[in-house]
């Protein structure tokens, strides 16, 4: 296991995992004196009847019933100002965050703005801003995917000045994550594939970029292994209960690896192909993470065969030549995509080309793979692939990854 | 995934390891909101050197921590209660336990005592309520580290405190205070980080928030062990063996106290021996038994023990097995390499018939007692292969 000269792991949550976790919220909150908390949520999670759920889990013994759910798909300071003055006028003492990424952002804002007692947000942006401990904040996901639950960022947009707000502190991890299988039972199979996807790529990504550390690879190795074997079963049975807790788990898991080591080119090329084309995150990471382990290969192949043993257990293991692990490891996160794309009757889409809107029209258009080369360039996530990229390298795998087909991986100038 | 119950995992420790790890403090504590921290230290047993890289390590941060060197096996309550009026005078906004044993049991009941503004600290027991956050608690681990540092527990006077809000804030491992003279106190961290590591990671509980963190101290072990004692100078064995200590502590934390801890942490409380000795002493015979009372999921523990090649290779049925062969086998080869100086029982320990009954009295009144006292009786003979 590799000793880096210098690191750093933190995941200061406390996290509560099981069919019937929700329960638990009550006690929790209580311990921290807190008893009237403010729910930030979304339209759909509302509507899939899951803060029901929340509500009757929270009982009598804490006040349930201030419930705020239009936060947007894009979180919006305007939203977290008007949120964050609800909870003061509420006498709030604690936020309940029920929801995706975009929930987790607001409710963090929120927090931020009620504790600090802020008029202006953006004063405590960026890193190192907070120095003393926030309002109690109980996240509660409902996708096995994007981490947020345990990671110490946010991100909050200004909508009025065309300004992206981000923070990051350790006092903005949620002080209790709560990962309830009930959560995401009625997510459907092709949500649930893409977010699975998500959270593979955070794992994966973690073990074989620069900053990684022995806890982060600790938790990346567990959830990959748990990601390969559960999500074709959720996607598949949206029912199963078992595997809808062990996808939290694994979500949870690879969310602390990565916020921990931080992530490189999949996740660099796939913020740029969001932000240009407008499609979901956890998509672009499903397509581009074999193409990240390709790029990468020439310089991570050990590692990155490491992962194989997990994944696919000891007899693919033991069958595969130590010099051909990584490139298995390829070919298996690949045939996982295929199998999601059966799974989910051609929803999951394989490759850019495949990614259409509701009408059916391709969403990333083969024109626009030379804008989302050149706004990778301004993502800072390259920092920590191990090797370089430049716009042509970041086209090349565009241009493979919108036709589906394998990276030339002799084209890759080695750095 | 097979999970029945709710389960939870909760590690409040920040793990800053490596080159000048200790030079982040200063930035870290500030991070806290905290500015004028006390160094608590048995000097005797951390000696000058690392309280001198320790204070170095603030140079012109413009933090000027305070000082106290006076910690010993005897420090008790009334200790602490001095030290808070002492705190709450001078204002004393974190603490920093430089050193293992007594320094962070001490670190973590004065910060309880401090936070709390408790009028008497002699007063303060188990059962005082531990429901506000406390201060910023940095642990500093010396050589002799025993894992307890970054755990949740800390022992004072016979009374263990226990707690989410009693683990500190921050590790700082630090390769120049990771290097250390002795062997023994070397293979001591070792077993001590290995017992407790390999207890959280079989445990029947599925939670593989905590086994994240056994898994990656028991390689850490199994990789660095042998290296560390055969040189206790080497600065990147001496790291990794004081990260899979730091690592064992956290894992700890979240698990039930097991019987390899139990019997470490008595004979250490009462004899001052380390625990790496007694768990390595009697570290076979514990898991020999789990394996055979089929508690638990021994069969883990063959993949951070015998490496991924020996596990994939390994029918599943029969890794429980291996895992037990492979942990004799490493430590029959530590037993190689420290010959007489790792004591193989508790004669060789110096532990008199007396003092073994006050032990064996002491453990008798542990819901566990019957089978912790047959321990000791077969740690206690040299000829441990007739009576195992």
């Amino acid at each position: 296991m590799l000793l880096p000269d210098y690191y750093e792991f933190c995941c200061r949550v406390k996290i509560v995992a099981g069919h019937d976790a929700l329960e638990q919220i009550p006690d929790l909150l209580i311990e921290r004196g807190a008893k009237k908390p403010l729910i930030v949520t979304d339209k759909g999670v509302a509507g899939a009847g899951l803060i029901d759920i929340v509500s009757r889990a929270l009982g009598d013994r804490v006040h349930a019933d201030l419930i705020a759910d239009d936060v947007p798909p894009d979180s919006d300071l305007r939203v977290v100002n008007r949120l964050a003055r609800l909870y003061r006028d509420s006498a709030c003492d604690a936020i309940l965050a029920v929801g995706g990424g975009s929930v987790m952002d607001t409710a963090k804002g929120i927090n931020i703005v009620v504790s600090e007692n802020a008029e202006d947000l953006m004063a405590f942006s960026g890193v190192g801003a907070l120095k003393r401990p926030l309002k109690p904040l109980v996240a509660v996901p409902t996708t096995a995917g994007t981490g947020s639950e345990v990671t110490q960022v946010a991100v909050i947009k200004d909508h009025e000045k065309h300004l992206k707000m981000a923070f990051g502190s350790y006092f903005l991890l949620p002080d209790i994550s709560i990962l309830d299988s009930r959560m995401t039972l009625t997510m459907p199979p092709f949500i649930t594939a893409m977010t699975g996807m998500d959270a593979m790529s955070h794992a994966v990504e973690a073990y074989y970029c620069l900053q990684k550390n022995p806890l982060s690879d600790a938790h990346s190795l567990a959830a990959a292994g748990m990601i390969y074997r559960y999500l074709p079963r959720v996607a598949g049975n949206p029912d199963d209960r078992e595997g809808r807790l062990a996808m939290a788990v694994a979500a949870c898991l690879a969310g602390i690896a990565f916020s921990n080591s931080m992530v490189g080119l999949v996740h660099n090329l796939g913020h740029a192909t969001g932000s240009v084309c407008g499609v979901p995150h956890g998509l672009c990471m499903a397509i581009l993470l074999p193409y990240g382990l390709e790029y990468n290969l020439h310089k991570r192949a050990d590692t990155m065969g490491e992962l194989l043993l997990p994944i696919a257990g000891g007899q693919v293991y033991l069958a595969t030549p130590p010099e051909q692990r990584a490139e298995k490891v390829v070919s298996l996160i690949r045939g996982l995509n295929e199998e999601l794309h059966a799974i989910t009757g051609g929803r999951h889409a394989r490759c850019l080309r495949e990614i259409t809107d509701r009408e059916g029209k391709p969403s990333v258009p083969r024109d626009v793979l030379p804008q989302i080369a050149a706004a990778a360039l301004l993502d800072g996530a390259s920092i920590y692939n191990p090797e370089d990229t430049d716009y042509e390298d970041n086209l090349m795998i565009l241009e493979a990854a919108w036709e589906g087909k394998p990276l030339d991986r002799s084209r890759v100038k080695k750095g | 995934m097979n999970s029945a119950a709710v389960f939870s995992f909760t590690c409040p420790v920040k793990i800053n390891s490596g080159n000048r790890a200790l030079e982040h403090l200063p930035f870290e504590l500030a991070g806290l909101n905290a500015s004028k921290p006390l160094v608590v230290v048995n000097a005797k047993a951390a000696g000058p050197k690392a309280v001198r890289t320790l204070l170095a390590a603030f140079g012109d941060s413009g933090m000027t921590p305070g000082l106290f060197e006076g910690v010993s096996e005897a420090t008790d309550l009334g200790v602490v209660d001095h030290l808070k009026n002492l705190c709450l005078e001078k204002k004393y906004d974190a603490f920093i336990a430089l050193g293992g044993g007594k320094a962070p049991d001490i670190a973590k009941v004065l910060n309880l005592a401090v936070s709390l503004k408790t009028p008497d600290a002699r007063r303060l027991s188990p059962e005082t309520p531990l429901r506000h956050r406390l201060m910023p608690l940095a642990v500093v681990p010396t050589e002799g580290a025993d894992g307890l540092e970054t755990s949740q527990i800390a022992c004072v006077g016979r009374m263990v405190f226990s707690g989410e809000r009693l683990a500190p804030a921050l590790a700082v491992l630090d390769f120049r205070l990771a290097k250390g003279k002795s062997r023994i106190r070397t293979a001591a961290t070792g077993l001590a980080a290995l017992g407790r590591a390999a207890e959280a990671h079989i445990q029947a509980d599925q939670n593989p928030f905590r086994k994240a963190y056994s898994f990656a101290a028991l390689r850490f072990v199994r990789e660095n062990l042998m290296d560390a004692v055969a040189d206790p100078g080497n600065p990147k064995a001496a790291l990794a063996l004081m990260n899979a200590a730091a690592m064992s502590g956290c894992a700890f934390s979240n698990a039930s106290a097991g019987r390899l801890h139990k019997l470490g942490q008595v004979f250490y409380e009462f004899l001052g021996i380390p625990q790496g000795v007694i768990m390595g002493m009697c570290l076979p015979r514990v898991l020999e038994d789990e394996f055979r009372q089929s508690s638990g999921d021994p069969a883990a523990l063959l993949q951070p023990l015998a490496g991924d090649e020996a596990f994939a290779r390994t029918p599943a049925e029969k890794r429980s097995g291996e895992a037990l062969s492979a942990l004799k086998q490493f430590l029959a080869a530590l037993r190689g390499s420290l010959g007489k100086e790792l004591p193989q029982n508790l004669r060789e320990a110096g532990v008199s018939g007396f003092r073994r009954e006050e032990v064996l009295d002491l453990l008798r009144k542990d819901e566990d007692g019957p089978y912790l006292c047959g321990v000791v009786e077969w740690m206690t003979d040299g000829d441990r292969e007739r009576k195992g």
